[in-house]
């Protein structure tokens, strides 16, 4: 089956910027944890998961997304969510992982609340 | 001197284990665990190698959690065939050790220390710090399932709110969507995200006919033949309509699972929002429609009330009355008497093919034509032929007119009339006969074509008078449908009670058109004007 989903990254210094599409279940999930860790390894520190072209994230998808804030946590990283449609956003809410999480409306805000903390920028 | 060596290397292995406490416990899985308990132990006896395996509760296979180091290429591992118990079991193996024992919650965890040689050469101090070790992974271990359970707890508890949150929203949002969005593609999304279905599906069926089918996500390929692990559907019948939904395959970490009694709930609640809101949408629509309808009869009433005459003229010599009656939908009957410059006076009875404003604006063109041609002094025939061209140009296909138009020469009695397409118009004799004027031609704006029309000339002497009316009276139905003119012929009505005023006589005719029809509803305008020459 075609589950549609679809992920496209970027890593600016040691922030990794991953851009999803689609359905974000546990294929999807798997994907963005995989992706994530597969970064950690090279001294990845922040991940912005810009969600601007998925609009359904379902409970399974979001528990590999606190496994990647989790292990953030480890290592005093942070995950910030941009482009969040509402519905998206009031769910990520209600799920509690913006106590552990960041939001910001682009990439370039994340970027941008990321640097204050000493991100670099240049593309890698 | 011995015994202090062994204390003090006990007590910087304890101090080791407590160090690692905290590593251990903020592992984040089971994995993780295995990896960092094998570091500890790495550290401990600097063994060759170190392999932890776990075999979780009720199951026969043990899974590695830490397969040895890359060096040494994890060989195989030597067999034991202990199982294992709640008390820790140290086993000395040609290569080096191997230690089991059940935890807590029935799961079993056992490691290997590969070595090539002794330990410590303290045989005694080696297992009491093995045993130490096991104890200690088994409480890390309860420790790392305790903060398991309550993140599930956590997650299971958020997660709840969020269905039941998510549901109340979509039955907001679904009211809220505008005409051309479609909520059963809304619903089908939430349910799907809200069970964690991988996929779903609507079909909105008319008969065996699809009409309508929304897949989620989009493009998934569900059709006959994909294979389903799990499936719930829900449906409902709107007009003709079946509305079916289906979810597949429930996911969870471990693989596909069977969809619980919550989906089943969760899905048919969000199916009866969608329905309730195509009810809505319908029942808003019939409302507006139903308010638009009766905007135009407004409308349309006033139009006709304006042209309709509030009072009809004194004609010396004769008595005259007139009535209209509309029906609930306002409709296109017109009547007028109108005197002219010249002394004459012009009769005009019509009936518009229609209802509504169309309807009432073409008897106000036909109302305004016919005041400009009359003063125009123009021959009869020649304004009724010009009446049909101007109506047909300001007419629709399906609008056209019947009418007749009449001039009375008041003094001598004359009627000079055109009948177009109209009612024949009964002229009441002294002799006790009844006349039919009905020379004249096509409707009024039926045909294009310079129709050429017909007039005849009457006279009317004292007591002898005119009907003119429109096909609401003859046709005026009962609750069997039966018509009024099969029941009383109007000529008939008319010879019976033509020694009445003509207020009298239109008085009494609506009274026994009621007295026919009962409780039936009227269906069309009912028009009459009666003219009588009372000298």
């Amino acid at each position: 089956m075609d589950q549609q989903f679809t992920l496209t990254k970027e890593v600016r210094g040691e922030c990794l910027i991953v851009t999803t599409s689609g359905y974000i279940n546990n294929v999807g999930g798997e994907a963005i944890a995989s992706e994530c860790g597969a970064h950690f390894a090279n001294g990845i520190q922040d991940v912005i998961l810009n969600l601007e072209y998925s609009k359904v994230v379902n409970s399974i998808g979001m528990s590999y997304i606190i496994e990647i804030i989790e292990r953030l946590q480890e290592t005093g990283g942070t995950l910030v969510f941009t482009n969040l449609d509402a519905a998206v956003e009031k769910m990520l809410s209600i799920m509690g992982l913006f106590k552990y999480a960041r939001k910001e409306a682009t990439v370039a805000d994340a970027l941008s609340a990321l640097g204050r903390k000493g991100v670099g920028h240049e593309s890698r | 001197m011995l015994q202090e060596t062994t204390q003090d290397l006990l007590c910087a292995r304890i101090a080791m284990l407590q160090k690692a406490t905290h590593a251990l416990t903020r592992a984040l899985t089971l994995k993780d665990f295995g990896a960092q308990f094998a570091g500890v132990v790495q550290e401990m006896f600097s063994p060759v190698d170190v392999h932890v395996l776990f075999r979780p509760e009720g199951s026969v296979w043990w899974q590695p959690l830490m397969s040895g180091n890359a060096e040494s290429g994890g060989g195989a591992l030597p067999p034991v065939t202990d199982e294992p118990t709640p008390e820790c079991v140290v086993r000395e193996l040609p290569s080096g050790v191997a230690v089991s024992q059940r935890l807590s919650d029935g799961a079993a965890f056992r490691f290997y220390c590969i070595r090539d040689s002794a330990m410590t050469g303290d045989a005694d101090l080696d297992v009491i710090t093995l045993r130490l070790l096991a104890y200690f992974f088994d409480t890390s271990y309860h420790e790392l399932q305790t903060r398991k359970k309550r993140k599930e707890l956590v997650f299971s508890l958020n997660h709840r709110l969020l269905q039941l949150n998510s549901l109340i929203d979509t039955g907001i949002e679904v009211t809220k969507l505008e005409a051309r969005e479609s909520p059963q593609r809304l619903a089908l999304e939430r349910a799907a995200a809200l069970t964690n279905a991988s996929a779903g599906r609507v079909r909105v069926l008319r008969g065996d006919l699809l009409r309508e089918e929304v897949c989620f996500p989009e493009g998934a390929n569900v059709a006959p033949g994909w294979v389903t692990k799990s499936r719930i559907e829900a449906e409902f019948v709107f007009g003709e309509e079946t509305y079916q939904f289906e979810l597949y395959n429930k996911e969870s970490r471990d693989g596909v699972e069977q969809f619980d009694a919550t989906d089943h709930l969760l899905l048919d609640a969000l199916v009866r929002q969608v329905h309730a809101s195509l009810e809505n949408r319908y029942l808003h629509t019939q409302a507006l429609e139903k308010q638009r309808l009766e905007q135009d009869l407004l409308v349309a009433a006033s139009i006709q009330e304006k042209i309709l005459p509030a009072k009809l003229p004194d004609i010396p010599g004769y008595d005259i009355a007139g009535i209209n009656i509309p029906s609930k939908s306002v409709g296109g009957d017109y009547y007028d008497c109108i005197p002219l410059a010249d002394g004459r006076c012009a009769l005009i009875m019509a009936d518009v093919a229609g209802k509504g404003i169309p309807a009432a604006l073409l008897v106000s063109s036909l109302h305004a034509y016919l005041r400009a041609y009359l003063e125009s002094g123009i021959p009869l025939v020649d304004l009724v032929r010009r009446l049909n061209q101007v109506i047909y140009t300001a007419s629709t296909d399906d609008k056209f007119i019947t009418a007749f138009v009449a001039i009375l020469t008041p003094e001598t009695g004359t009627i000079e009339s055109v009948s177009a397409g109209h009612n024949p118009v009964y002229c009441m004799r002294a002799d006790g006969t009844v006349q039919e004027l009905n020379a004249g031609g096509i409707a009024l704006g039926m045909l294009e074509m310079d129709f050429p029309y017909q007039g005849e000339i009457t006279v009317i002497d004292k007591g002898e008078g005119v009907l003119l009316y429109t096909d609401g009276i003859p046709e005026a139905a009962d609750a069997t449908m039966e018509l009024y003119e099969s029941h009383v012929p109007l000529k008939e009505f008319l010879l019976q009670h033509r020694h009445l005023s003509a207020r009298q006589f239109i008085a009494g005719l609506i009274h026994d058109i009621r007295s026919f029809t009962g409780n039936a509803p009227q269906n069309d305008d009912i028009t009459a004007l009666y003219v009588v020459r009372s000298r």
